[in-house]
């Protein structure tokens, strides 16, 4: 086995990317099939308590996919520890292999999406840059406080139910960017690939200059990374 | 003299309560069930959660301005109407939720 990887990191030095994806492809039907099935849909048939993203719907950049890969779910923030570490299990070019491979097959134009969406989101004018602060933090504790926590550690009050039904994230730890903040909290978790809509989109509830307030407030009072 | 005065405020006291009448609204598939409701001043409405996770209401409106905090799946709240007017409650936790709540 480990000879045709070999063999194959060879070629993707001599021939680029199309290697790099023929060895990502092979890696992620060797491992990942398993979880987030041959589409990247994921296997409907799995008893997990969260269920695996739908790579196709991701708002993951390649990049962060390969992150992800690399560290596991839990590092960046997930409350339950169902997508792995693979640090151990692969080499870097390896990650990166299927990093490439599920960005380039599943969802190529993830980027696009999100500049779109972005694009069309209202722009904040300058008076209301200085009410961002007092909004984003009323909306934080009205809204967000009850399943991420007063701390952004996703351990607010509705997580402690004996059903342990939602899984929030640790907002401390997110890899994700402002721009990606902003669409997930708008559209909601299921549009960008979860199983469940635990993490509703609050479209319909608010406007962008108050979604935008909130990450403001996530960024200037949580993130660590 | 006393006796009759602490009579009467009695006889007030148990027609208040007896009269105040509870209305009450389940949250079921995050949605209120019934989705409007209509109570006189005093009334009670009875927030019921039948999902299986926690749920939330209030409401900003100043005269009857409430917030129940976290309401576990199966525990009941109360709160009492203090004024009249035309209001909505939502959940903080789920967006889409919403009751129209006339207080008469």
């Amino acid at each position: 086995m480990k000879l045709f990887f070999l063999f194959y990191f060879f070629a993707v030095f001599l021939f680029g990317n199309d290697t790099k994806y023929q060895i990502g492809k092979a890696l992620y039907e060797e491992t990942c099939v398993s979880c987030h099935g041959v589409n990247g849909h994921s296997n409907g048939n799995m008893k997990l308590i969260v269920m695996p993203r739908d790579l196709a719907k991701t708002i993951l950049t390649e990049e962060q996919t390969y992150q992800v890969i690399k560290k596991g779910a839990k590092y960046w923030g997930a409350a339950a520890d169902i997508m792995p570490s693979f640090e151990s299990v692969y080499s870097e070019d390896e990650l990166r292999a299927i990093a490439y491979y599920i960005s380039k097959a599943f969802n190529p134009d993830v980027q696009k999406k999100i500049d779109k969406l972005w694009n069309q989101s209202e722009e904040i004018s300058q008076n209301q840059i200085k009410k961002m602060a007092k909004r984003g933090k009323k909306i934080y504790y009205r809204n967000c406080s009850w399943c991420h926590g007063t701390q952004g550690k996703g351990d607010g009050e509705a997580t402690r139910n004996p059903e342990l039904s939602i899984f929030p994230y640790d907002l401390t730890k997110t890899l994700l960017n402002q721009k990606q903040i902003f669409l997930y909290i708008k559209y909601g978790g299921k549009f960008w690939g979860t199983h469940k809509d635990d993490m509703p989109s609050w479209k319909n509830k608010y406007d962008d200059f108050t979604i935008k307030s909130v990450v403001k407030f996530v960024e200037n009072n949580f993130r660590k990374n | 003299m006393k006796k009759i005065i602490f009579g009467f405020v009695a006889l007030v006291l148990v027609n208040t309560v007896l009269a105040a009448k509870e209305v009450i609204v389940d949250q079921k598939n995050k949605t209120f069930i019934p989705h409007s409701v209509t109570l006189e001043v005093g009334d009670y409405l009875v927030f019921k959660n039948s999902d299986d996770f926690a749920h939330n209401a209030y409401t900003d409106d100043e005269a009857n301005e409430f917030d129940i905090g976290m309401q576990p799946p199966g525990v009941d709240k109360k709160v009492k109407m203090k004024a009249p007017g035309k209001f909505d409650v939502e959940c903080a936790i789920h967006p889409n939720m919403l009751l129209e709540v006339t207080v008469e």
